[in-house]
């Protein structure tokens, strides 16, 4: 499935089949490794010294995610609830848009935030600046995107630890403060650690967030807590999840 | 650094090969040496010289263009500044942003340079770069710039390089070099009225796909230098850009586009894939012939008349986005509460004209109907 055209880079269609959709931006400072980051996710390799990006570049890649989903089964009759565990696989497409890191581009970059599911802010483990600078970008993040936008945190370069200038503890410590962060990873695009998995994390979440809201609109049709409803118009598969 | 350092590039590494002159190229060449040897000092009258970096293949190789870009550039190489150390300018505020990118610029040196020449060149590009800016405290350095400078670097050497980037940076890319990158961005939208004008069924195309101008931004920025992935074509514009007035390459993105239209509006409508579609350059693209139709839209369209229909399309576009933002506001807002828009709405469809027309139809009926049985049968009762 992850067959691609070494020229262009496009993705194959083979690629083309997938259940969902979702778009992420990658941002952070100048240098932080978000485009080899990007790189290793997608074609698995690792360039040393890439040249920057200019604007934005855009890439996909279409996963495959395991989804745990609890079905109720039937809630009319005298049978009790009947509750199920599915486990079931998706093909999620990720399209990823890698935004120039410099001061300079973020009035361009800023109108590829509006549209997306989830945020990626990287920083440097090895460069304090640009774990000091996160609060911008989580501002940025916050004035130009959807208020339902998944955030995640990741700390690149960790295979340079004697270059250490961030904690991971401290990284942890202040996300607690930032309720709209879902997590922060480290990882090394370098040694390919952790790097799937921060995709991967972020892509299951995608997806249960994507559940949930529909089962929130769904909700909306049927039953508002305190407001009630003719018994009629709840249909009898009342989602209860 | 060190010799796992030795040019590990992108995917798509930048091909340095020049093929054999072919007959063309090789009389183009006979006629530009002649012209040199015609002119004293090898000067060639700027008009001509123009002409020759216009026309077929542009001044054809690099030894040719070490003596002319600087006298396209308007340069004078006999009152040339002495470079200062690197060590003079590492006080400079982006002297560290500068050296993260230079040090990144691995794909446009030649590879199979000496690694000690290339860290001397990407020192010389630093310093290059810094005095520029430090010259001019008004213009900022933009990544990409040194996509420029380094194109100048390899072919004209550290002196001439400077002179060339300090009258470009205050020409050329001075837009591009301002505090934001707000007139660079409307400055890309000058090629939607050439396409709009040119081709409608492509204009409308990408349009609707909401493509926007960022899959040009590198290419106005760096006049391609970022973009493309062959070092003959990229001098040769070069060539063309140095000879031709500012802003053109918009009409040479525009006939990009236009060249490219029919393998455009086959793609999927939407963002991603367009732009993934546009951002990347074909590698065998004609660049002779696109040269041709730029300099011909650049003659047919005049830049106010463009400017003009950008102003409508600003304007159109932000009504679209308010239009979009109210809509997602009532959504919001409906879906926030339910009730009372419910309500609202139930009322809002009572309230038709034909309902309106109804009601009061049936009122007069009433109404007449009373007076009638008032009259007919209450009226004997009392009298």
């Amino acid at each position: 499935m992850t067959a691609r055209n070494p020229q262009t880079l496009m993705a194959l269609p083979a690629e083309e089949n997938f259940d969902f959709l979702f778009k992420i931006v990658l941002v952070g400072d100048c240098c932080t490794g978000k485009t080899s980051i990007l790189q290793r996710f997608k074609t698995g390799n690792y360039v040393e010294k890439h040249g920057n990006t200019i604007g934005v570049d855009f890439s996909m890649k279409t996963i495959e995610i395991e989804s745990k989903q609890v079905k109720v089964a039937n809630n009319v009759g005298p049978n009790p609830i009947n509750v199920a565990v599915i486990n079931s696989f998706f093909w999620e497409q990720l399209q990823i848009w890698d935004t120039a890191g410099q001061e300079r581009f973020r009035t361009i970059t800023q109108s590829y935030y509006r549209a997306n599911n989830g945020v990626i802010i990287v920083y440097d483990i090895t460069k304090r600046s640009t774990f000091a600078n996160l609060q911008k970008w989580i501002e940025e993040v916050r004035r130009y995107t959807a208020s339902n936008v998944l955030i995640i945190l990741i700390g690149n370069k960790c295979d340079l630890e004697a270059e250490r200038e961030v904690d991971f503890e401290e990284a942890r410590q202040m996300c607690q403060y930032i309720p709209e962060i879902l997590f922060v990873m480290e990882t090394s695009a370098k040694e390919n650690t952790n790097v799937e998995d921060a995709f991967r994390c972020l892509a299951t979440e995608l997806k249960r967030q994507h559940d949930v809201s529909n089962v929130q609109e769904l909700n909306e049709q049927t039953v508002q807590l305190g407001q009630g409803k003719p018994l009629k118009s709840c249909s009898s598969s009342c989602n209860l999840t | 650094m060190g010799a796992d350092d030795e040019v590990k590039i992108d995917h798509l590494p930048l091909s340095f090969e020049i093929p054999p002159e072919n007959e063309d190229e090789r009389s183009k060449r006979l006629e530009i040496e002649e012209k040199l040897l015609e002119n004293p000092n090898k000067n060639i009258p700027l008009k001509e010289l123009c002409k020759l970096a216009l026309s077929d293949y542009g001044l054809v190789n690099d030894d040719l263009r070490r003596i002319l870009w600087p006298q396209l550039a308007g340069v004078d190489v006999h009152s040339l500044e002495r470079a200062p150390t690197l060590d003079e300018l590492q006080s400079h505020p982006e002297y560290n942003q500068v050296v993260l990118d230079v040090n990144r610029s691995l794909k446009r040196f030649p590879p199979g340079i000496p690694y000690e020449q290339r860290i001397a060149l990407q020192d010389q590009l630093t310093v290059l770069i810094l005095r520029v800016i430090n010259k001019y405290p008004n213009l900022r350095y933009y990544q990409g710039y040194h996509d420029v400078a380094v194109t100048f670097l390899l072919v004209a050497g550290e002196e001439v390089a400077y002179a060339i980037m300090e009258q470009l940076s205050t020409t050329h890319f001075s837009e591009c070099m301002e505090e934001t990158m707000e007139a660079t961005q409307r400055r890309l939208m000058f090629m939607w009225p050439v396409v709009q004008f040119e081709k409608p069924e492509l204009f409308e195309f990408l349009q609707r796909s909401s493509v926007g101008t960022l899959f040009a931004l590198p290419w106005y920025l760096t006049w391609f230098g970022h973009s493309l992935n062959s070092y003959k074509d990229l001098v040769r514009l070069y060539d063309y850009f140095l000879a031709s007035p500012m802003y053109t390459a918009i009409f040479v993105t525009a006939a990009i586009l236009l060249y490219r239209a029919d393998e455009i509006v086959k793609e999927d409508c939407d963002m991603a894939s367009v732009h993934c579609l546009l951002s990347k350059l074909p590698d065998d693209l004609p660049f002779e012939d696109i040269l041709k139709t730029s300099s011909k839209l650049y003659d047919k369209y005049s830049l106010t008349v463009i400017e003009k229909k950008v102003e409508e399309l600003i304007r159109l576009e932000k009504e679209q986005r308010q239009l979009e933002e109210k809509r997602k506001r009532i959504s919001r807002a409906a879906a926030s509460k339910p009730s009372y828009s419910a309500s609202k709405t139930w009322f809002m469809k009572i309230l038709t004209p034909k309902s309106v027309i109804v009601t009061t139809a049936i009122s007069i009926v009433v109404g007449v109907c009373a007076y009638y049985y008032k009259n007919q049968y209450l009226a004997p009762g009392i009298s």
